[in-house]
């Protein structure tokens, strides 16, 4: 341990010499690693924000509580009591026939010229209910019983759909996050294991001279860690950058989509990343130097 | 410290390289080995190196067998031993002066003052005013010194130096012979192999055998 101590300065300094003498070969594995994990940063944060996505719909699940026609204000305020007590309930809110027509104009966007062909405003004012989304069966179901309701609409196909994009992208995560895993440590173990190679006649002299295998092989292990991590930290500012940019393109077109805030997203998969990369990093070095004993 | 019972060596190819070899060396013993080319000295400091196992016989090596399944054992021999290699195996890229440390980084022994050591071994060698020179830009004589100074600054029990006297004209041969012999002590033993058997005529207190086609002939003292 003291011997360990003592040798850190030579330790370092190999380190240095290693990268040196294969400089070309290692900056292509630094960039190789810092490519691949920059994809793994892209599909966590993709992962990430979808899931944001997911959550935020289920949070507003939303339905339409249609009414007879025939009911006036003061029954219709009546049924949205009614309708406020049921448990589950979030929020009870009136939308008028003129809301409802704004609101298909909107869908419509430029296409809203076809509404003026309609005699009549065709819509009917309706009751929207915030439910809450763990509920939803059941909150359904005893909406359905209120006297005065005539039909529901709700989003459960949607939310459906939903879901099952999302556990689409969950299962397609996890591939490529295993298959990124698995290509980090190949690489990181081959880098050793040439560095190993580069190096067999200075590796053979020191077992020569009695030195324990933890102190020839720590260099290298060294060398792993740092373009490993290198790896990790251009990844890092490559997927900060597409971050940011990604971002800039959503604000304006996509502005009601919930996405989770620039900083928390970047700081979050910088963190994952350079843990990814070290962790990856120290076990693709001890399986390249256990792979490159004689 | 060295006790070898009817080794022998044979290669995977089938070459006999030793053949029924007894030997002793006990410390503070001078050994020169002779012999032609090919006729087994290299093979044999591979031996006491640990480098090769007898495939029959058996060796002791400051008390440590070598054998197969000692390897720790002998990664712990070889901290004791102080190899001069033929060609000298020094680190390309670095200094004399890091190739010097490089022989007491890892020992057990070692306690920091490692520069001063190198330094100072270097000086013996007369090698300090290249210490901040790579190895690469050294002469050969200039390598060879600086492989004696790794060799000897971690004070090893067995000085082993393989063809030290190599090429060299007898002038150079007989300093490089009296370096090393300076190195030996009542602890220490010193064991050289040489082609150039007219070198070690003259010397005093010394023992030598003679190698021929794998077989010793002790020289000196001379057995009956
Ligand atoms: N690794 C090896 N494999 C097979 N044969 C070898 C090997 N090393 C040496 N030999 C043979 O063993 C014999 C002794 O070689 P060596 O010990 O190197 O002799 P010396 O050092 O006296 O010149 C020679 O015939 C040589 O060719
Ligand atoms: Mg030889």
């Amino acid at each position: 341990m003291k011997n360990f101590i003592y040798n850190i300065g030579y330790f370092l300094k190999e380190t240095k010499t290693i990268l040196q003498l294969n400089a070309v070969s290692n900056i292509f594995s630094l960039l190789s690693t810092g490519l691949i994990f920059f994809i793994l940063a892209m599909v966590i944060s993709g992962w990430w924000v979808s899931s944001q996505i997911v959550e935020a719909i289920e949070e507003e699940a939303e339905i339409s509580v249609y009414y007879e026609e025939s009911m006036d204000n003061y029954e219709v305020t009546q049924l949205m009591e009614r309708l406020r007590i049921v448990k589950g309930v979030v929020e009870v809110r009136l939308v008028e026939e003129g809301e409802a027509y704004k609101r298909m104009e909107d869908i419509l966007g430029k296409d809203a010229g076809v509404l003026t062909y309609l005699e009549d405003n065709p819509f009917n004012s309706f009751i929207e209910v915030k439910i809450n989304m763990e509920e939803m069966n059941f909150v359904l179901g005893k909406i359905r019983l209120v006297t005065g309701v005539d039909y529901i609409r709700d989003n459960q196909e949607v939310l459906k759909r939903i879901e099952n994009i999302s556990q689409i992208l969950k299962l397609l995560g996890t591939l490529i996050i295993t298959a990124v895993g698995i290509s980090t440590l190949v690489i990181i173990g081959h880098i050793i294991r040439l560095g190993i190679y580069n190096n067999r006649e200075q590796i053979n002299t020191l077992r020569l001279l009695g030195a324990h295998e933890l102190f020839i092989a720590f260099p290298f292990l060294l060398v792993g860690m740092i373009l490993t991590l290198g790896g990790g930290v251009l990844a890092s500012a490559l997927a900060a950058a597409a971050i940011k940019y990604i971002y800039a393109q959503m604000a304006g077109p996509l502005p009601f989509i919930p996405l989770p805030p620039q900083e928390t997203l970047v700081s979050g998969i910088v963190i994952i990343v350079i843990f990814l990369s070290a962790v990856l990093g120290i076990v693709g070095s001890v399986f390249g130097l256990s792979s490159a004993k004689k | 410290m060295i006790e070898a019972k009817g080794v022998c060596l044979q290669y995977p190819d089938g070459t006999m390289a030793l053949k029924n070899i007894d030997l002793q060396i006990v410390p503070g013993d001078m050994l020169y080995i002779t012999g032609p080319s090919g006729s087994g000295k290299t093979s044999l400091l591979k031996l006491l190196m640990g480098m090769e196992y007898p495939t029959e016989g058996t060796l002791r090596v400051l008390g440590q067998p070598i054998a197969k399944g000692q390897d720790k054992g002998i990664r712990h021999l070889r901290m004791a031993m102080g190899p001069v290699f033929q060609e000298f195996r020094l680190i390309k890229g670095r200094t004399a002066l890091e190739n010097v440390m490089l022989g007491m980084r890892f020992l057990n022994t070692t306690h920091g003052h490692l520069k001063e050591a190198a330094i100072h071994t270097l000086a013996r060698v007369g090698l300090e005013h290249k210490a901040f020179s790579l190895v690469e830009n050294l002469s050969w004589g200039e390598c060879q010194r600086v492989a004696i100074a790794r060799a000897v600054v971690r004070k090893p029990a067995i000085i082993v130096a393989d063809e030290p006297t190599g090429n060299l004209d007898k002038h150079n041969a007989l300093n490089i012979l009296a370096l090393l012999s300076s190195f030996r002590d009542k602890s220490t033993a010193v064991i050289i192999t040489t082609h150039a058997t007219h070198l070690i005529e003259g010397e005093e207190d010394v023992k030598h055998i003679r190698m021929d086609n794998g077989n010793i002939h002790w020289e000196r003292p001379r057995m009956t």
